[in-house]
């Protein structure tokens, strides 16, 4: 290091008596510096303000992004919603093309290819706080070219734990039947969803409370019979129906295995018909698994006076397994002529699935882990589904002789219900599905069914479905 | 049975009673849309005026803040945004609510003092040692001199900035309005980056490190030194500068829908009381109180200030001669 510093002296030594003298060297060598940190400066402004006009681009960009309308589209649906996501609007579809075959009945006509589901699903929401749901129906029984407004409401979301919603919508009573059909472990839902109400005309109150364990809900609705949609805004008198309902996941909160148990019970009240000649305002008839009408009223019968039904529910769902269990009493007072009657139904069912690639089971439906494809060898997710439930009308159906409420010979007493199933989810979009169900009837004392209807023989029916739901 | 008809609606009823009363008494609160600089002054007042509604009345009131750039809230208040009082730092924003047809035209005379509880100017911040020796108006043309305004189009900050430069010119020259055209020309040449609003302005001088002056506030001035250090930057005080109005004013349309149009007066009449001018004066805001103002003289050094009548006629003419779409600001303003 002596020989470099006693060089670079040398250097400066000489360099000072070829320049001048040392206090102009050392002027010179100031200004030089001085020029050189001015032109530092300069350059690093330079460079500070192009970095700080492009952040205000940036900024300026992405302010603009937030303002401009969102489109989106996924297999969730397609969504098209202004920047600050208040106001949206979500087009989302189903469509449910079914076979349907009795093997070894004696019912002409009834092996049949058929469009269960075709709806568009409108749905979104205003302000954050109005949301709105519009379902036209155009399969099903409207495949007869009949268009049926299935779902049309506004739910006004002032908060989770408090939600109004006003106009046609499902009462809170089935536990199945609030379920979307399009996710039940069974194409057809079973025995238990005919015995309580479906969609209705009215205003609901509900939401969820205690940190998402309790869900409560409690309506007025304008009444229907069994298993009805109120497709009409009809009402057979000026009362209403009251339908509530108080369903807990007591364990929702933790980690543990019963973190996914759902119990609950729900009911409704309410008084239908006013007497003889009166709409029916009852059930247009029970049906089995495979939707053959097992037992119906008499056409002269009527509902005269009060109904009411009670149903405690529950399941269950832990990883792949899902369980679902539920019993239903309705009650309903009827008329044919003078014979008037209070007659007590009763069905209960229970269902499970295993989703044997292992997905998640839900109430709201199984999402594959990976979507069917050749190209890539993957197939989806497939779920072995299982069911048994019963049905059970009440003796005073069929008391009064000619007068009975209902007809012991083309109505059974009592049906038993099995089913099995594969799902085949080859995408979130896309179900395929088998199902096998066997029901068989028992009759009122002394009845004797015609060779050929329905509960003559034990009906044994294999239900097919390809579904996409969007 | 029959009894289910009244009985049904009945418990709907009370349920829906149950559950609304929360949400009834949560309409008992005030939505105050403010500008960008003034969320700290108003988080200290709302208190104080919830406490002071509770004493007097018994009720208990919530209000939510909102701020952001002066025109921008303005604008979202027009859009819909359902602001029961808007508090401004110019009346040109206020005059746009007037314009939509949501508070009258003679607003500013509802409330005392033009409706503007407080007041403020424009001053200079520099580099710590103003290395530049930045001490008035002038120092801010001179060749080599970098000044911070944010945008006089988007920023109220900017608009004041730019007509107390313009004032200053004017009657520097006699009311010249070339010269004064010609002085505000070189003052933007001088600007290196146009901020949409005063908190990016204060971003691009104090953290971002840019420019020599940065002009502000009085109000965001010591802010500013409480949040970047007095070690980094100083205060210059010019020899003359503009005065700044802070309107406020209740939205009647919308106090009018909510039914909290007696609570929104009380909220603004409120702000003239002894309790929240010394509130004001704790924020670096002027308060409108002589004695108060006096008393804290050594915050707020007294300067000469001209107001926007007397430089530019009204705000709205200020508007349209130097702001508006083609006006004179687009027309000195280069961008680079």
């Amino acid at each position: 290091m002596k020989t470099v510093s006693s060089s670079i002296g040398a250097i400066l030594l000489a360099g000072t008596f070829l320049s001048g003298t040392p206090a102009a060297w050392a002027d010179s060598r100031d200004d030089e510096i001085r020029q050189l940190r001015d032109q530092i400066q300069q350059l690093d402004q330079k460079l500070r303000v192009l970095e700080r006009k492009q952040e205000i681009r940036d900024e300026e960009a992405a302010s603009k992004a937030n303002a401009a309308v969102k489109v989106s589209a996924s297999d969730k649906g397609f969504t098209l919603a202004s920047g600050d996501a208040a106001n949206s609007l979500r087009l989302r579809a189903l469509l449910q093309a079914d076979s349907r075959w009795f093997f070894g009945d004696h019912v002409s006509n009834n092996d049949a290819f058929l469009l269960r589901r075709a709806r568009l699903i409108f749905e979104g929401g205003f302000n954050k706080i109005y949301e709105y749901q519009l379902v036209p129906e155009f399969g099903g029984t409207s495949g007869n070219g009949t268009l049926t407004l299935l779902d049309a409401n506004i739910n006004v979301a002032l908060k989770p734990g408090l939600q109004i919603r006003f106009g046609r919508f499902r009462e809170p009573v089935g536990l199945e039947q609030l379920q979307s059909d399009s996710v039940a472990f069974f194409a057809e839902r079973s025995i238990v969803s005919q015995f309580v109400p479906n969609r209705d005309v009215g205003v609901q109150v509900a939401g969820n409370v205690l940190n998402g364990t309790l869900s409560y809900a409690v309506g007025v609705f304008n009444g229907v019979a069994d298993g009805a949609n109120n497709a009409n805004n009809s009402d057979t008198n000026d009362d209403k129906d009251v339908a509530a309902r108080l369903f807990s996941h007591p364990f929702k909160n933790t980690e543990g295995a019963l973190s996914g148990l759902g119990i609950g019970i729900a009911g409704s009240v309410g008084h239908q018909g006013s007497g003889a000649g009166a709409t029916p305002a009852l059930t247009s008839g029970y049906r089995t698994d495979a939707q053959q009408t097992w037992f119906s009223y008499r056409s002269t019968t009527v509902a005269a006076g009060g109904t009411w039904r009670l149903s405690p529910q529950a399941y269950y769902y832990y990883g792949p397994l899902g369980v679902m269990g539920e019993y239903v009493i309705s009650s309903v007072e009827a008329a044919n002529g003078t014979n008037r009657r209070t007659v007590r139904n009763k069905a209960w069912q229970l269902s499970a699935g295993y989703v044997l690639t292992g997905e998640d089971s839900g109430y709201k439906g199984v999402t594959p882990k990976s979507n069917f494809s050749l190209e890539s060898g993957t197939w989806g997710a497939f779920e072995i589904v299982g069911r048994i439930g019963q049905g059970k009308i009440g003796d005073d159906a069929f008391a009064g002789g000619s007068l009975s409420l209902a007809n012991p010979n083309a109505a059974a007493k009592k049906v038993s219900t099995y089913g099995v199933g594969l799902n085949w989810y080859l995408s979130r979009a896309v179900r395929a599905s088998a199902d096998v169900f066997h029901a068989d009837f028992d009759y009122a004392a002394g009845a004797a069914p015609v060779r050929t209807s329905v509960i003559a023989d034990d009906e044994n029916a294999l239900v097919t479905r390809l579904q996409l739901l969007f | 049975m029959k009894l289910l008809k009244s009985s049904s609606l009945a418990l709907l009823v009370s349920l829906s009673a149950t559950w609304l009363a929360p949400a009834v008494s949560q309409a008992a609160s005030l939505l105050n849309v403010s500008y960008d600089v003034a969320r700290e002054f108003y988080k200290d007042v709302n208190p104080a005026f919830a406490q002071d509604w509770k004493t007097r009345t018994g009720e208990t009131v919530t209000i939510q803040q909102s701020h952001g750039g002066s025109s921008k809230q303005v604008r979202s208040v027009i859009d819909g945004l359902a602001a029961d009082v808007v508090t401004m730092n110019q009346a040109l924003d206020i005059d746009a609510l007037a314009n939509a047809g949501l508070i009258p035209a003679d607003w500013s005379s509802r409330l005392p003092e033009h409706s503007a509880p407080t007041t403020s100017t424009i001053l200079f911040i520099v580099r710590k040692g103003n290395p530049k020796g930045i001490k008035d108006w002038d120092d801010l043309v001179r060749s080599g001199v970098s000044v911070v305004i944010p945008n006089p189009k988007t920023a109220g900050n900017g608009r004041y900035s730019y007509l107390a430069a313009w004032g200053y010119a004017l009657k520097k020259n006699g009311g010249d309005q070339g010269k004064a055209r010609e002085f505000v020309q070189k003052l933007f040449a001088n600007v290196p980056v146009l901020d949409t609003g005063g908190r990016g302005a204060t971003t691009t001088f104090a953290q971002r490190a840019i420019g020599d002056v940065l002009l502000t506030f009085e109000s965001e001035v010591t802010l500013m030194l409480r949040e970047f250090g007095s070690d980094n930057l100083e205060v210059v005080v010019p020899s003359v500068s503009i005065l700044a109005e802070n309107p406020v004013v209740w939205v009647d349309k919308v106090v009018k829908r909510k039914g909290t149009e007696k609570l929104a007066k009380a909220y603004l009449e409120f702000l003239y009381t002894p309790a929240v001018q010394e509130i004001a004066v704790k924020h670096h805001l002027r308060p409108r109180d002589p004695a108060l103002l006096a008393k804290h003289s050594d915050e707020f050094k007294p300067i000469p200030m001209f107001t926007i009548e007397e430089i530019a006629g009204s705000w709205s003419e200020a508007q349209k001669v130097h702001f508006s779409d083609g006006g004179l600001f687009d027309q000195i303003y280069e961008r680079k």
